[in-house]
């Protein structure tokens, strides 16, 4: 790539770095480009929902949408991640065929969490070697979408903040609300919505 | 297509952040006509959201941006492995860059850092000095940028609380800090209760903790509102102007003087220069067009790591290494903090959520040569800081200090009763400069022009590591102090690309081991100045911000007295 590929415009990467900043990041809520096939997005909702299940201490990752929240960001910004969730859900398949004839969605929660043990612990399955840095990802990822703001697709119905009893969002903190003693009343409502004043 | 050819200025200067940005304000007042160069844009209050995804997990605006084209690439050692390449620059771009965003702390570095070689060779002897450091003592002492750092308090707005006025210790303040000719303008950040728990067990430990300067409006200052401590500062602009970046203080007064033309989204390719080795001007690309600037005078003052790809960059007849590298020293005696830090557990809740980091509490019993070093092994330490500020997928992704899985109905059952109840110790450990750590030009990396990228060699040192271990100790024991029941350490290793990187232009009066002298004027390319972190010496055991700032308005102050050997 040459300067003058740059200057006559065909570059599309750095024309990019020119979009004015206004009309940049002001997260929307996504509509959900669908970028998974049927198996893959079924597969990743078992995972997400084995990383923070659903249960005595209220709904988990999936009810949170975090697989949603997960599928919106590999067809926008995490592109560049799009194959390494189809190699690991793949192989988290062929793996849990392996070991029992079953697909990774068909098995039940413990032998799904067994499953995950072993990645997490880097197991290898025939030529796939990423096991542990795809779990690593996908609990990465859960997280954000757990306890991010809502209007990535994650943290439904401020699931993930409640969890935590994360105050929220304000814009204006009282020092009464800084002592250590204190409980500040819940504020549910996403970045946009504080700056902006809608719902 | 030949660069279009601008009118020529008085001064150009490269990069409106930090360095740049409040260099512009006595230049301007001074009458003097500068244009601004800046490879961002302007922002807005409402562009900066309490959105974590956004700011601080997606590095929004760094994404989208010119620095985030060009990442450095890193590796350990000279013929060590490449180290992972990050995703993101550590800087921004925009009107005010990084200090749009900063954490804000504006401290001084003390007396100690301007001669760490001289001191440390008098206390314990010159063999304390770790081998194969390159470390010089500073051309000019602590008293002679003071008055800088006074002027850039003022300018900006500082909040905090003097330890020591002219000799007179206060211990509400920090009394190992160097004397100060006056108060701070604004008094601290507003006590929180964490932070205040943290300084009372500080006390009983016999340590002197205290509220850490910070750039941030504790009161109404400069017709700017007071913080509103709403918990989303760490690496998010401020919604309301509290956080005293040059984007709101002294960029627009110089703006309004007449004589700053800010130009956004501009590029910098080039510094050109003549048969004499003085520079003529800045070459940019901006709109998909090529632009020369004429200028009698060219501040650079991007990043650290850009400062020393662009001066390697701009080669010429007279300057074929690079430019103002005829003695081959641009981009060496490379530093940056060793961040190290100790995350502890709490059997209560701390209600650290909201407020700003800077807003937290600090001591620096265990830094600079506040202590007695014989038999350790290292020289310096480290400041260390408790951040107020937790933002949620950052509470949530706490260790699990051994007492539960990293996932799976137990680990949820854990970070619902302790998401809220740990807190970090950073310490932020002074380092020095090494023959074997450096900057250079990557052989094979480019960015989208087909330039090279910023290459770090960097390592950790045997003395850093016992400094790291020594300031890990002193963490673990006043968290334990404070009634933590667990502890949990970062591991070592070497920090590749940082927010507080230093050198590679580094300040001097010997022209062979240092690229610009004691006013931070190119030895070899007289009107060529450099502002930031990259011509520091030593890195003090804290923030670099406002030693940047300080050394910027002195080097602007030195162009306006000696304009007319300087400009010619």
């Amino acid at each position: 790539m040459s300067r003058r590929d740059l200057l006559a415009g065909t570059v599309a990467t750095i024309a990019y770095a020119f979009v004015p900043v206004s009309s940049l990041g002001l997260a929307r809520a996504p509509a959900l480009k669908e970028v998974l096939t049927f198996t893959e997005r079924q597969s990743l909702e078992a995972v997400v929902s084995r990383i923070i299940p659903a249960g005595t201490n209220g709904p988990g990752a999936l009810e949170a949408g975090c697989a949603r929240y997960i599928e919106s960001a590999l067809g926008d910004v995490y592109q560049s991640l799009r194959k390494m969730y189809s190699a690991g859900l793949a192989a988290l398949d062929s793996h849990a065929t392996s070991n029992g004839g079953k697909s990774f969605v068909a098995l039940d929660a413990t032998e799904q969490d067994r499953v995950l043990s072993e990645f997490e612990q880097n197991i290898r399955v025939g030529e796939y070697s990423d096991s542990a840095a795809f779990f690593e990802l996908v609990r990465r990822h859960t997280l954000e979408g757990m306890f991010g703001d809502p209007s990535y697709g994650g943290n439904a119905n401020f699931v993930g903040w409640d969890l935590i009893e994360y105050p929220g969002p304000r814009m204006y903190v009282s020092r009464q609300m800084q002592t250590m003693d204190a409980k500040p009343p819940r504020s549910r409502v996403s970045a946009k919505q504080l700056v902006h004043g809608s719902r | 297509m030949a660069p279009v050819n601008l009118p020529k200025t008085d001064v150009v200067v490269i990069g409106l952040g930090a360095a740049g940005g409040l260099a512009v304000l006595p230049l301007a007042r001074a009458g003097l006509k500068i244009v601004g160069l800046e490879a961002g844009g302007w922002f807005r209050p409402e562009d900066h959201l309490a959105d974590e995804i956004r700011n601080n997990v997606r590095h929004w605006p760094h994404a989208v941006q010119k620095a985030n084209q060009e990442i450095p690439t890193a590796r350990n050692g000279r013929d060590g492995p490449a180290l992972p390449r990050s995703a993101y620059h550590p800087m921004m771009n925009g009107v005010g860059g990084t200090s749009l965003h900063y954490w804000g702390q504006s401290w001084r570095l003390t007396e100690w850092d301007f001669k760490v070689r001289s001191e440390t060779a008098r206390r314990y002897g010159p063999s304390a000095v770790p081998a194969g450091s390159t470390v010089e003592d500073w051309p000019l002492s602590y008293q002679e940028l003071e008055p800088y750092y006074d002027k850039v308090e003022y300018t900006i707005g500082v909040s905090g609380k003097a330890g020591n006025i002219r000799g007179t210790v206060d211990e509400a303040g920090n009394i190992f800090e160097s004397p100060r000719q006056r108060e701070y303008p604004m008094p601290p950040l507003r006590h929180a209760g964490f932070a205040d728990h943290m300084a009372e067990a500080a006390k009983r430990l016999g340590w002197h903790s205290y509220c850490p300067p910070a750039a941030i409006n504790s009161v109404p200052y400069d017709k700017r509102t007071a913080c509103f401590y709403h918990g989303f500062c760490g690496s998010g602009g401020c919604p309301v102007n509290a956080k005293n970046s040059t984007a709101v203080t002294t960029i627009p007064k110089a703006v309004a003087t007449g004589n700053l033309k800010v130009v956004p989204y501009a590029h910098v390719i080039a510094i050109d220069s003549d048969d004499h080795g003085r520079v003529t001007g800045v070459r940019y690309l901006k709109d998909k067009r090529e632009y020369f600037q004429p200028a009698s005078v060219v501040l650079l003052a991007s990043y650290t790591y850009e400062n020393t790809r662009l001066l390697l960059l701009s080669k010429s007849k007279t300057y074929p290494r690079g430019l103002s590298n005829t003695h081959g020293q641009v981009g060496l005696h490379y530093m940056s903090h060793t961040r190290s830090g100790v995350m502890g557990l709490f059997p209560f809740d701390l209600n650290r959520w909201y407020g700003t980091p800077a807003q937290g509490t600090s001591l620096d019993d265990w830094s600079d040569d506040n202590f007695e070093h014989s038999g350790l092994g290292f020289i310096g330490g480290g400041n260390l800081l408790v951040p107020m500020e937790a933002k949620p997928i950052e509470a949530a992704s706490m260790p699990t200090f051994g007492k539960a899985p990293r996932w799976g109905s137990s680990w949820k059952a854990f970070v619902k009763e302790n998401a809220g109840r740990w807190a970090p110790v950073w310490a932020q450990i002074s380092t020095l400069p090494f023959e074997d750590h450096f900057l250079d030009l990557d052989p094979e990396v480019k960015d989208p022009l087909g330039d090279p990228v910023c290459r770090l060699t960097v390592g950790l040192k045997e003395s850093e590591k016992r400094a790291i271990v020594f300031m890990h100790e002193k963490a673990e024991h006043w968290l334990r102090e404070a009634g933590a029941i667990a502890t949990d350490k970062l591991p070592l290793g070497p920090i590749a690309l940082s927010t507080h990187a230093y050198g590679g232009t580094r300040m001097g009066d010997n022209p062979e081991t240092n690229v610009v002298n004691r006013w931070g004027f190119s030895h070899e390319a007289p009107n060529l100045g450099i502002l930031g972190a990259s011509v520091m010496g030593t890195t003090g055991a804290r923030n670099p911000t406002l030693t940047v700032q300080a050394l910027a308005w002195r080097t602007a102050d030195h162009l306006i007295s000696e304009w007319k050997s300087i400009a010619l």
